[in-house]
């Protein structure tokens, strides 16, 4: 081997060595980054105001295009399902596919995806402007932990704010389902919520999308902090960690769904 | 990439009766420090007597405001001492190093002054964090602060509605919220206009003797600083290389001294970045 060849492949592996290298290391500093906002929490919810606020920033601002979404999923979903239900002669079971596909699948998953672009990267944004106008080092400087005055406040609003957004979209969805379904197709009234009644149960169903919410709002929420806290000092720093937050929160949403899918409906039938 | 001053051009441009080590509020002695592997300050040794004014000059990323974040305890020296009222500031815990900086007020280059919040909010902050004081005493300690720095009247506005001079002084305002021992000012004449530049001066003239408090000022702007500094350190490559009170300066004949007052582009701080020769970079092509 040349040695121009030789110092090609030496190259190429150190910088795969240092590409993995630096995965791990900033994996570990996002670990040990999750485990100082828990140490900084009891201080920040003492404060319980500071987190209500980034409720009503992450949670109430996102409504609009929480609600609308979930409604206009819900108008396309019913309009879809009756098509094949129509099939099989089963298009009364409509309140019930619309139901199930909002609360297991489509209501925490979707929200999750809208919660990252919307909530997730305005977060990461905030933090990361923060620090490059040195915000973050003022407060340091007045013996104040940014990890408990800004980051954990954050952390634990969208926490809170992404089960309930779910919720509001898979409400919001039904709601569209029978819009279309029953005012637009003409399906009967009393079997849509019938069905939707009888087939789908609190427990499974909608606990477990209860569950996958949070778990997607814990995820969501420590990326986009944790982006934004890690950003560059510049404002492409901040405009790559904003996309980064939504890259990867939505890559890891769609991950963890199927892990948790695989866990909390295998072979169940339901 | 050799030093333009080694350490014997290093000069002290006055006797030394205007420093009083064992009044000092901040003492450096032989302090190194280098991120990664790249020197930053070598060997830098200085001491900030109590109730004083004193600037640290040098050109752009010469190491003045690691200074600061040093004396702050944001960063942590390779070797030497940083002391702060007579603590090791590198060897206090968490708990220690807050209780320290409490004591500390820091004036950010762009003011840093917290977007999201009024002009009187962002005074208030440390109030609220740090005391237990009633909300109607905070309200008059903080229109007290901002009408020292003239803006009472701006109280209500956010930092987005301010100038570039009004968010220094509410800055400074907010730095001095604690009524702290010592007072950091990092770059605090950088892109002002002439009248601001002039009234940012004065008030960290008038606020050091009225809180009888210690101003470190890192600044460029020497016009400036000769006004309402007692005493000046000039570094460069991480290293003092003269020092003295404003007459000394204003009188000296050092070369660093000379280019630095009288803005000359080229000096013992070359105009060219290090490069190879000229000629032969010139005719690279042609060899």
């Amino acid at each position: 081997m040349s040695s121009d060849a030789l110092a090609g492949v030496t190259h190429f592996l150190r910088r795969l060595g240092g590409a993995v290298t630096g995965s791990i290391s900033r994996l570990g500093f996002a670990s040990r980054f999750m485990l100082a906002i828990v140490w900084h929490s009891p201080q920040a919810l003492r404060r319980f105001q500071l987190t209500i606020r980034e409720v009503y920033f992450a949670g109430v601002l996102s409504l609009v295009i929480i609600l609308m979404s979930g409604l206009f999923v819900g108008m396309v979903l019913s309009l879809q399902g009756y098509e094949t239900l129509k099939r099989y002669g089963a298009d009364e079971q409509l309140g019930i596919l619309v139901a199930l596909s909002l609360v297991r699948e489509l209501g925490p998953v979707m929200a999750g995806l809208l919660f990252a672009s919307r909530a997730g990267s305005a977060i990461t944004a905030e933090i990361g402007l923060m620090k490059t106008t040195e915000q973050l080092a003022a407060m340091e400087m007045m013996a104040v932990d940014p990890l408990a005055r800004v980051i954990a406040p954050r952390f634990w609003g969208g926490v809170i704010s992404m089960p309930l957004l779910a919720a509001l979209f898979s409400a919001f969805g039904i709601f569209g389902g029978y819009l279309v379904g029953v005012r637009l197709i003409g399906i009967d009234d009393g079997a849509f919520w019938g069905q939707m009644k009888a087939g789908v149960d609190v427990w499974p169903d909608v606990t477990n999308g209860i569950i996958k919410s949070l778990v997607f709002g814990v995820a969501v929420s420590l990326i986009a902090v944790f982006e934004g806290y890690d950003a560059k000092p510049t404002a492409e720093g901040v405009s790559t960690a904003t996309t980064r937050t939504v890259v990867i929160s939505s890559l890891v949403i769609l991950a963890l769904d199927f892990v948790m899918t695989v866990f909390m409906f295998r072979g169940g039938g339901q | 990439m050799p030093a333009a001053f080694p350490a014997e051009s290093h000069h002290a441009l006055t006797d030394t009766c205007h420093l009083d080590p064992d009044a000092a509020a901040i003492e450096l002695v032989d302090v190194s420090f280098a991120y990664d592997r790249r020197p930053v300050l070598r060997g830098i040794t200085m001491t900030v007597p109590r109730g004083k004014i004193v600037a640290i000059m040098g050109g752009s990323g010469c190491g003045k405001t690691t200074i600061l974040r040093l004396i702050g305890g944001q960063l942590k020296p390779n070797a030497g001492k940083v002391l702060a009222a007579g603590q090791s500031v590198p060897d206090l815990d968490a708990d220690g190093l807050y209780a320290l900086r409490r004591r500390f007020g820091m004036l950010f280059q762009f003011g840093a002054l917290f977007t999201d919040m009024t002009v009187f909010e962002n005074i208030a902050f440390p109030m609220r964090e740090h005391t237990d004081l009633s909300e109607e005493l905070i309200r008059d300690l903080v229109l007290m602060k901002l009408h020292a720095v003239g803006l009472r009247g701006a109280a209500q506005l956010m930092p987005a509605e301010l100038s570039g001079g009004m968010a220094r002084r509410v800055a400074l305002a907010r730095a001095i919220a604690l009524d702290p021992m010592l007072v950091m000012y990092d770059e605090p004449f950088a892109g002002l206009d002439p009248i601001s530049l002039g009234v940012v001066g004065q008030l960290i003239r008038k606020l050091n003797d009225a809180l009888g408090t210690t101003s470190i000022v890192v600044t460029h702007d020497v016009y400036e600083s000769l006004k309402i500094v007692d005493y000046l350190y000039f570094v460069s490559e991480g290293r003092i290389v003269a020092e003295g009170t404003p007459d000394k300066v204003r009188a000296s004949t050092d070369r660093f001294v000379r280019q630095f007052v009288d803005g000359e582009s080229d000096g013992p701080v070359p105009f060219h970045y290090p490069a190879p020769d000229y000629r032969k970079d010139l005719f690279a092509d042609v060899q």
